[in-house]
């Protein structure tokens, strides 16, 4: 048997050790500090200063969250985006996981041709750019030049049509749904991933046993790839929170009708950088910022402690 | 009554034939073991009993009853796979019940059969345990649980040794023979290793490129193989051939002479003089001598010690090599010139085809 590396590293020259470790690990601390903490702590120290009209910044300590949270011209806005953020990662959950899942389970099915062709298909929307998905739906759902008001008509559900992008009721789902579109292909990836890794004996010992497809589907498949389900949920998760390109390309930064699309993306966006008659504000934004991080990290905490450490890996 | 047909059987894949036109016929009770050197089609041939591949052409009856277009679940059929194939989030317990559940088992006759299948196969203590918590022996021995509470009308084996260490093979194999001698159930078992085939089987079916090249109890199989393949697949080290061709015919008589050994004599049948023969001999029939009915010539080059017995790899006179056995602590020296004979009954000849010749 050989050494386990552990006792070889063990072994070396402290020097020799440290220099093996700066060689590995260096490149990647360097990079993520760089790029990842440093803004990060960047933007929550900035987060606890104001600036005046004359550009000098003072330190405030929570003032500036104390203003977002109790302020009802902040906190109003703040609120409403949270809520359309927790609308559009409720139906991402809803629609868009159950269809990845479901198309993954068909795509595993024995004997389906053309797999290879699905699985693109499905995975195109992905690799497109958010602009051109936002800019297509934009013309597509368009009641003046759009083509589903023609379609609808065409097979009689014509009377079903409305402007749906447009309406107070109905944007943000549709927009979920439009994002629901082109992502459905990374559910889809990797829970299909996760089911080509179970081994087709067990697939053959559950039909001698007497089940049919989809009760294999149910009984076996879809409890052994929940692992990757929670994966999938917690990827979801992380990207509805930090969304903010979709809206923007569709609907521009503020988020019409009437905010009914305002998520935090959009509402930090324009807290920052200002849009029409809102000046920029840096620190505001800051405070915006580091509240987002600490949701996502609230969110991804609960995974961890109370979904995570129930679900159990099987090697196969 | 759960006897086992197969008609006409055949496997296609595109232009590849995996099976050609196999005929066998098992009778009740009877412990077969397919064998063959992999890629023969003997696994092909107990999926397409279990019903989890499909023919390309001919019958499997079971129990006398046709069952080319029921469900695995349907054939009265069990299996055991090579993995196991436990349901890994299941317990013991569950992975046994789980089939029957689906089939319409009462849960107190279910009961009744998981306590009954881990009082023979001593898996009481492990009933609630899970896969992942049992060594290869037990996983191995909850597979076949969950096979016997089905209580099948055949059971079907897919090589389930070879994921066992070694010590572990030997005695899970007895503890199958003494499965079968216990349920008297029809089995089905799939193998390529010999030894297995030859100490479970009351029957063996040796295949190779998806054709049976012969069926036979085992020991018709070691002292009679019917055909070159056979006689080359079973007994270990394998046996020792010699290119041989008949050099005359006298009164019924047939003189068959090699370059790598005496000339023999055997009954002439409808040979002809320059036929092309294959000679054959066991390594374990070769003993040192100076005449026999057979006799070869060869400088020990090599010789394996094993203990009860030794293998001598000798040169011969046509520079290819043969393999004697020799018993006893005297083993022979290489460099060593030996002369091995062996009795008439452990002659094997076959003719240019392959099939054998009477000796």
């Amino acid at each position: 048997m050989p050494e386990p590396v552990s006792n070889i590293t063990v072994q070396m020259p402290r020097a020799k050790r440290a220099g093996l470790l700066l060689f590995f690990l260096g490149p990647a601390v360097a990079i993520y500090s760089l790029f990842s903490i440093y803004p990060l702590l960047a933007t929550m120290a900035l987060s606890t200063y104001t600036s005046d009209p004359s550009g000098a910044r003072s330190f405030v300590g929570l003032a500036n969250f104390e203003t977002l949270l109790g302020d009802a011209l902040w906190s109003k806005p703040f609120w409403n985006a949270l809520r359309n953020n927790l609308i559009f990662f409720a139906v991402h959950m809803c629609v868009q996981n159950p269809i990845g899942i479901a198309l993954a389970g068909l795509l595993s099915l024995p004997g389906v041709r053309l797999k290879g062709f699905y699985r693109t298909v499905m995975f195109l929307p992905t690799m497109l750019s958010v602009v051109i998905v936002g800019f297509s739906w934009n013309l597509i759902l368009s009641p003046l030049w759009g083509v589903a008001a023609g379609a609808l008509k065409a097979v009689g559900l014509g009377s079903l049509f409305a402007p749906w992008l447009g309406l107070e009721s109905s944007a943000l789902v549709t927009l979920s749904l439009i994002s629901v579109w082109q992502f459905v292909g990374i559910p889809l990836m990797l829970i299909y991933a996760a089911l080509l890794n179970i081994p087709e004996e067990l697939i053959d010992a559950a039909r001698v046993d007497g089940l049919g497809q989809f009760r294999i589907f149910f009984h076996i498949k879809l409890p052994l790839v929940l692992p990757t389900i929670s994966l999938v949920s917690v990827l979801t998760f992380v990207a509805n929170f930090n969304a903010f390109d979709l809206i923007y390309s569709v609907k521009g930064a503020l988020a019409g009708p009437n905010f009914t699309t305002d998520i935090l993306g959009t509402f930090f966006y324009r807290t920052f950088f200002g849009n029409q008659l809102q000046l920029g504000n840096p620190t505001m934004g800051a405070a915006v910022a580091t509240v987002m991080f600490f949701i996502i990290l609230l969110g991804l905490c609960l995974y961890l402690f109370l979904v995570q450490r129930r679900i159990r890996r099987y090697a196969f | 009554m759960a006897n086992l047909r197969i008609e006409q059987l055949n496997k296609r894949y595109g232009a590849t034939t995996v099976l050609n036109n196999v005929n066998l016929s098992i009778e009740d009770g009877e412990f077969v073991v397919l064998v063959g050197p992999s890629g023969c089609g003997k696994s092909t041939l107990l999926r397409m009993i279990a019903g989890l591949d499909g023919a390309s052409g001919g019958d499997i009856h079971i129990a006398g009853k046709l069952v080319n277009a029921l469900a695995p679940a349907e054939r009265g059929i069990a299996m055991v796979f090579q993995s196991y194939a436990l349901y890994p989030h299941m317990n013991v317990r569950k992975n046994m019940t789980f089939g029957l559940k689906f089939t319409g088992v009462p849960p107190t006759e279910r009961e009744r059969r998981v306590a009954e299948a881990a009082r023979m196969l001593r898996l009481e203590e492990l009933l609630e345990r899970y896969p992942r918590d049992l060594s290869g022996g037990q996983r191995q021995r909850v597979a076949i649980g969950r096979a016997i509470v089905r209580e099948p009308a055949v059971f079907l084996f897919d090589e389930p040794l070879s994921n066992l260490d070694a010590a572990l093979r030997v005695s899970t194999r007895v503890e199958i023979a003494n499965l079968h001698r216990l349920l008297k159930s029809t089995i089905v078992y799939v193998t390529h290793d010999q030894v297995e085939a030859m100490t479970l089987a009351d029957r063996i079916v040796v295949m190779n490129k998806g054709r049976i090249e012969q069926v036979g109890k085992p020991l018709d199989l070691y002292y009679e193989p019917a055909n070159l393949f056979v006689a080359g697949f079973i007994g270990s080290p394998a046996m020792n051939f010699f290119e041989a061709e008949v050099e005359g015919i006298e009164g019924g008589r047939a003189r068959v002479a090699g370059t790598a050994f005496r000339n023999l004599d055997i009954p002439a049948g409808s040979l002809k003089v320059g036929d092309a023969l294959t000679v054959g001999v066991r390594p374990e029939h070769l003993v040192r001598g100076e005449a026999g009915f057979f006799a070869a010539e060869g400088v020990v080059e090599l010789v394996e010690r094993l203990g009860e017995a030794s293998f001598a790899y000798l040169r011969r006179v046509d520079g290819r090599m043969f393999v004697a056995e020799v018993r006893g602590r005297q083993t022979p020296a290489p460099g060593e010139t030996m002369t091995l004979v062996a009795a008439s009954p452990d002659v094997h000849v076959f003719d240019a085809s392959g099939l054998r010749v009477a000796t």
